[in-house]
C-alpha cells in the first residue's frame, strides 16, 4: 500500500480547559485538542469537527501526517489518540503528537487479510484474527495505510505470525516475531454443532429402524394370523 | 450456566448504576458485537439463552466471546413469606451492565448470517442493545 498524504488541518489556540468549557466548545461542533511532542510545551488548541473529519478519513486513517496551522505556524503531527463517547461515538477530544518529518516515529496500522482460505472454509473452519493493527516504526513518509497478509494457502490447524507479515521499505517492528497473527482453527460452537448433528442423524435413523421392525412385527403378525414375531417365534418353532 | 466459583460474600447489596460504560467499549476480539444501550442486570440464564441463538443461528464456522460475567448474587424471598426476618436466598446471578458496554462479539465469514444471529442474540436480553462492528481506523 502506497505512502500517505499530507493535510492542512487549523486548530485555534487559547482555550479553556475543563469539562464545562470542553461540553460548550463541543455544542458549538468544535472538538477539544491538546498538541504535545519533540520536548516542546504541550498546547491546547481547538479544531473544527468537519475539518477534523475530513483529516482522518482519508486513505491513511489515523495515520495520516497532518500540517497542523497553529497560530500561523505549521507543525507536522499525527493523531495520538481519539477518545470518544462509548454510546453517541462522537469523537470528543484528540490527542495531537508532534513529529520530525526525518525521525521515525512509532504508530499502529491494520493488518489486512487479503484472499480466501477456501480449504478451512471446506472444513467448517474459519480464520480467527489475533492481530488487527501491528505496531510499526517507520519515518512519517513511509507509514503504510495498512499491512497485507495473504491467507488464502492457510490450511487447518495452521496459523501466520509476525515473522510472515511483509513490511515496507523503513519500516520496522518490535513485536515478537512469534505472535500470531491469525490462525485457521475449528472452533468448539463448530464442534458442538457437528456433534448435535451427527446425534440428531443417529437419532433419527435409530427411530426409522425402530419403526421399521414394529411395521415388521406388525406385517408378520397379519400376514402368519396367531404366529408370534422375532425371538419368541423362533424358540416357540423349535419346541414344535 | 455461567456463575462465580466462589464468592467473597453471599449476598450483595443491589447498588445504582450511573453513566455509561469506562471501559470495553470497543470490539476488541471479533468482528462484530452486541453494545449495550441502557443500564440492567442480565441473568447467566439470559447470557446462555444469547449465546444459544447466536451460535445456533451461525451453525458452524464462527466464534463466540462472551465479554461479561454474572457476579453479583441476587436475592429472593420465598413465595408467600411474611416480610421481615433478614434477606432472601441468592437464587441466581446477574452481570452487571452500563450503557455502551460490549456484551457479546462475533466472529463470522458472512456479515449478514452474522448480523442475523446477533439480532437474535438481542432479542434475549433484557435491556436495549445494538449491533455494532469493529472500528477500522476511524
Amino acid at each position: 500500500m502506497p505512502p500517505m498524504d499530507e493535510i492542512v488541518l487549523t486548530a485555534a489556540t487559547g482555550r479553556t480547559i475543563g469539562t464545562r468549557p470542553s461540553r460548550r466548545l463541543r455544542t458549538g461542533g468544535d472538538i477539544p485538542a491538546v498538541v504535545y511532542g519533540l520536548d516542546q510545551d504541550p498546547v491546547t488548541v481547538t479544531v473544527e469537527w468537519p475539518d477534523l473529519r475530513r483529516a482522518i478519513t482519508t486513505d491513511a486513517g489515523l495515520n495520516a501526517v497532518i500540517q497542523l496551522e497553529i497560530d500561523g505556524a505549521r507543525q507536522l503531527s499525527i493523531v495520538k489518540d481519539i477518545q470518544r463517547h462509548p454510546v453517541r461515538r462522537d469523537v470528543l477530544h484528540v490527542d495531537f503528537i508532534r513529529i520530525d518529518p526525518d525521525r521515525a516515529v512509532v504508530v499502529e496500522v491494520p493488518v489486512v487479510f487479503v484472499g480466501e482460505a477456501e480449504e478451512v472454509i471446506n472444513n467448517d473452519g474459519m480464520v480467527d484474527q489475533n492481530m488487527f493493527s501491528l505496531t510499526i516504526s517507520s519515518t512519517p513518509a513511509n507509514i503504510p495505510t495498512g499491512i497485507e497478509l495473504d491467507i488464502s494457502a492457510l490450511t487447518i490447524g495452521d496459523s501466520l505470525r509476525v515473522s510472515d507479515l511483509v513490511l515496507p521499505q523503513g519500516v520496522t517492528t518490535e513485536v515478537d516475531p512469534e505472535d500470531a497473527v491469525a490462525v485457521a482453527m475449528i472452533t468448539r460452537s463448530t464442534l458442538d454443532a457437528i456433534a448435535a448433528e451427527e446425534e440428531a442423524a443417529a437419532a433419527a435413523l435409530a427411530a426409522e429402524l425402530g419403526e421399521e421392525g414394529i411395521e415388521g412385527a406388525e406385517g408378520a403378525e397379519g400376514g402368519e394370523g396367531a404366529e408370534p414375531s422375532g425371538d419368541d417365534g423362533e424358540a416357540d418353532a423349535s419346541d414344535e | 450456566m455461567l456463575m462465580p466459583k466462589k464468592t467473597a460474600h453471599r449476598k450483595h447489596h443491589r447498588g445504582r448504576t450511573r453513566g455509561n460504560a469506562k471501559g470495553q467499549t470497543d470490539v476488541a476480539f471479533g468482528e462484530y458485537g452486541i453494545q449495550a444501550l441502557e443500564p440492567g442486570w442480565i441473568t447467566s440464564r439470559q447470557i446462555e439463552a444469547a449465546r444459544i441463538a447466536m451460535t445456533r443461528h451461525i451453525k458452524r464456522g464462527g466464534k463466540v466471546w462472551i465479554n461479561i460475567f454474572p457476579d453479583k448474587p441476587v436475592t429472593e424471598k420465598p413465595a408467600e413469606t411474611r416480610m421481615g426476618s433478614g434477606k432472601g436466598n441468592p437464587e441466581h446471578w446477574v452481570a452487571v451492565v452500563k450503557p455502551g458496554r460490549v456484551l457479546f462479539e462475533l466472529s463470522y465469514s458472512d456479515p449478514e448470517v452474522a448480523r442475523a444471529a446477533i439480532d437474535r442474540a438481542i432479542q434475549k436480553l433484557p435491556i436495549r442493545a445494538r449491533f455494532i462492528e469493529r472500528e477500522e481506523g476511524f
